[in-house]
């Protein structure tokens, strides 16, 4: 019991107290949204839309529709490989390795065919998000969250993969939520390609994100290549013109028909594709738009869908499909979640007139089931590759399965 | 380096550790599909009555193989879990997953007291759990359901994700905890665990 004296004290100190805690609960801030949630407007509150996660343990084929898979007259599509769990990225070894990478599983697969039955090997485990992966004169290259490392002559070690050299590191200083993940491809002067994508669905970026940078292998020394890039999880360079062509992943909850995804094409290093102020070359951002033009930034060669989710893309330069080919893109359509019908969820062909006007055609479909239905679909494309024989395989990262499209002539 | 200097040594450790992983391996290989495996530490149709464990019966399939999954792979890690994870073959797990989220589940065990079951649902408002595991938290596909589920199972992994110790998907569930105090995890937990699930 304290003296008589203090009990004013006291009493007034906990009513203090009682103030300051009033206080700090009034001044908590409200807790962020999950970042999936960013940017979405009051009216937007109640809206069932939500992404989907893989099966990461994946699915079997014969518990799938896959026969109601569908591609061009004299195309055939079967299942290539299965039990790689949340099959992303696809690249191709010297030898004929298929590698395939993922985005939450943190090991990197290898697909090697032995006659005609293919063995799924886990070569490397435990990496942070290693969705970028390629393939250059016997090394495999990662990118990982936040560095790239090289496994030299990975393919005659596939059991027991060499130790990992480090290319660049500290590529992700923030560790904070958002499109971190990496899309990875060597271009043509042989350094190793990039993306660092938004913080957020409109948040605006710091100097590094948003961009599609590029390191030299041989140095480590890092370029940032151009700007403006929301999320781009896919590219390729044209087998003529050695220009780099990118999809690229718009904002979400600003309606079912707009922004579009895009495919863009690089003229020039240093252009500004216009994130976080445009979208799809004409389109200001609501927010980060205002006191901007569209016009000072490079708009997209096609618009491709509002949240049709394109991800990996490659240009044809196979022997086996017909002569039309040469040249096209192909393109996995991941599929959209912020759309109340959904749309995507294939393989999309682009094709070009003698003007060089590209135009999109359907070419692998039959995942999309119920666009109104949760979830929609039953697979989604992630990337396509190029195999030696011309036949292109396909990832499907909600199954973990590998399907391969061949052609054959009548 | 030490295994390099002393062969024998590690020679006759493995060897020990190999007779005992033995029969381990085997009796886990041979009813490794079996629910009644689970049922054993996660309750009667995965209904669980140990605090500490969590309630597998109606919870969405692809919830239960995520974490299968995370447990196999060694990027959830628990002492129970993950020998038990470690041999499962991808198609067991989505077996055992079907075949638990297909369970009913049992009326809570737990009663939340009459001050956290009214200030439950404002919390789990402001703090987005509706957000992704739904209006009446039962979780959605990948989502685990949170109405009925153990309070001591609740309140370690809130604390688990506050403290980014908990694995992750995709960074969503330690955005979520990183900013709740311990005494929101302690009436979230508590809410939580006393709720019916239902979809009423």
């Amino acid at each position: 019991m304290l003296p008589a004296s203090f009990r004013p004290l006291v009493s007034l100190s906990s009513a203090l107290a009682c103030v300051l805690i009033a206080n700090a609960a009034q001044a908590q801030p409200p807790a962020p949204p999950p970042s999936w949630q960013q940017g979405r407007s009051a009216e937007q509150e109640k809206s069932p839309l939500h992404p989907f996660a893989p099966h990461l343990a994946g699915r079997a084929v014969k518990d799938l529709p896959v026969n109601t898979l569908k591609v061009p007259a004299g195309f055939k599509v079967e299942v290539w490989a299965e039990g790689i769990p949340e099959a992303r990225s696809l690249a191709l070894g010297d030898k004929g390795t298929v590698f395939v990478s993922n985005r939450n599983a943190k090991n990197v697969y290898a697909v090697v065919d032995r006659g005609g039955k293919r063995e799924v090997k886990t070569i490397l485990k435990g990496l942070n998000s290693p969705n970028g992966i390629a393939f250059r004169k016997g090394t495999l290259y990662v990118a990982e969250r936040h560095r790239i490392t090289r496994y030299d002559g990975i393919e005659a070690s596939l059991d027991n993969a060499p130790e990992g050299k480090v290319v660049v590191d500290g590529l992700d200083p923030q560790n904070q939520p958002g499109h971190f993940w990496k899309f990875l491809a060597m271009g043509p002067d042989g350094k190793l390609y990039y993306n660092v994508g938004a913080p957020g669905n409109i948040v605006m970026p710091s100097y590094f994100q948003a961009a599609i940078s590029r390191v030299d292998p041989k140095t480590g020394a890092v370029e940032e290549y151009v700007q403006g890039v929301r999320n781009s999880v896919g590219f390729d360079w044209h087998p003529k013109t050695k220009q780099l062509w990118f999809t690229n992943h718009a904002r979400d909850w600003l309606g079912d028909d707009s922004p579009n995804d895009t495919l863009h094409r690089v003229a020039k290093k240093g252009v500004h594709f216009g994130y976080p102020y445009c979208h799809q070359g004409d389109t200001l951002d609501p927010e980060f738009g205002k006191s901007r033009s569209c016009k000072d930034f490079t708009p997209p060669t096609l618009k491709l869908g509002a949240h049709i989710a394109p991800l990996g893309m490659r240009f044809y330069t196979g022997k086996m499909f017909p002569a039309e080919y040469q040249n096209n893109i192909f393109i996995a359509m991941h599929g959209s979640w912020n759309r109340s019908t959904k749309q995507g969820y294939n393989v999309t062909r682009v094709t070009f007139d003698a003007k060089g006007k590209a135009k999109m055609r359907p070419f692998l479909t039959g995942f999309l089931q119920d666009e109104k239905a949760d979830p929609p679909m039953w697979g989604r494309p992630v990337d396509v590759l190029q195999m030696r024989d011309g036949s292109l395989l396909v990832s499907d990262d909600y199954n973990g399965i590998l399907y391969r499209v061949s052609y054959k002539k009548k | 380096m030490s295994d390099k200097s002393s062969p024998t040594r590690g020679g006759a450790a493995a060897a020990a550790a190999f007779a005992v992983a033995l029969p381990l391996f085997f009796c886990a290989r041979a009813i490794a599909a079996d629910p009644q495996v689970c049922a054993a530490c996660h309750g009667p149709e995965g209904n669980s009555v140990i605090p500490t464990n969590p309630s597998i019966a109606a919870q969405p399939a692809q919830s239960i193989t995520l974490q299968l999954f995370q447990f196999r792979e060694g990027n959830r890690k628990d002492p129970q879990m993950t020998p038990m994870a470690a041999n499962l073959s991808n198609q067991e797990m989505n077996e055992l997953a079907a075949y638990f989220s297909k369970q009913k589940a049992a009326a809570p065990s737990h009663k939340t007291s009459p001050e956290n079951a009214a200030a439950g649902p404002k919390l789990a408002r402001q703090f987005n759990c509706v957000q992704c595991h739904g209006p009446a938290l039962l979780g959605l596909q990948h989502i685990p359901r949170l109405a009925g589920q153990q309070f001591e199972y609740l309140r370690t992994q809130l604390r688990g994700f506050k403290a980014h110790t908990r694995a992750d998907l995709d960074g969503n569930m330690t955005a979520a905890a990183e900013v709740l105090s311990e005494n929101d995890v302690e009436i979230l937990a508590d809410y939580l665990s006393g709720l019916t699930p239902s979809r009423d």
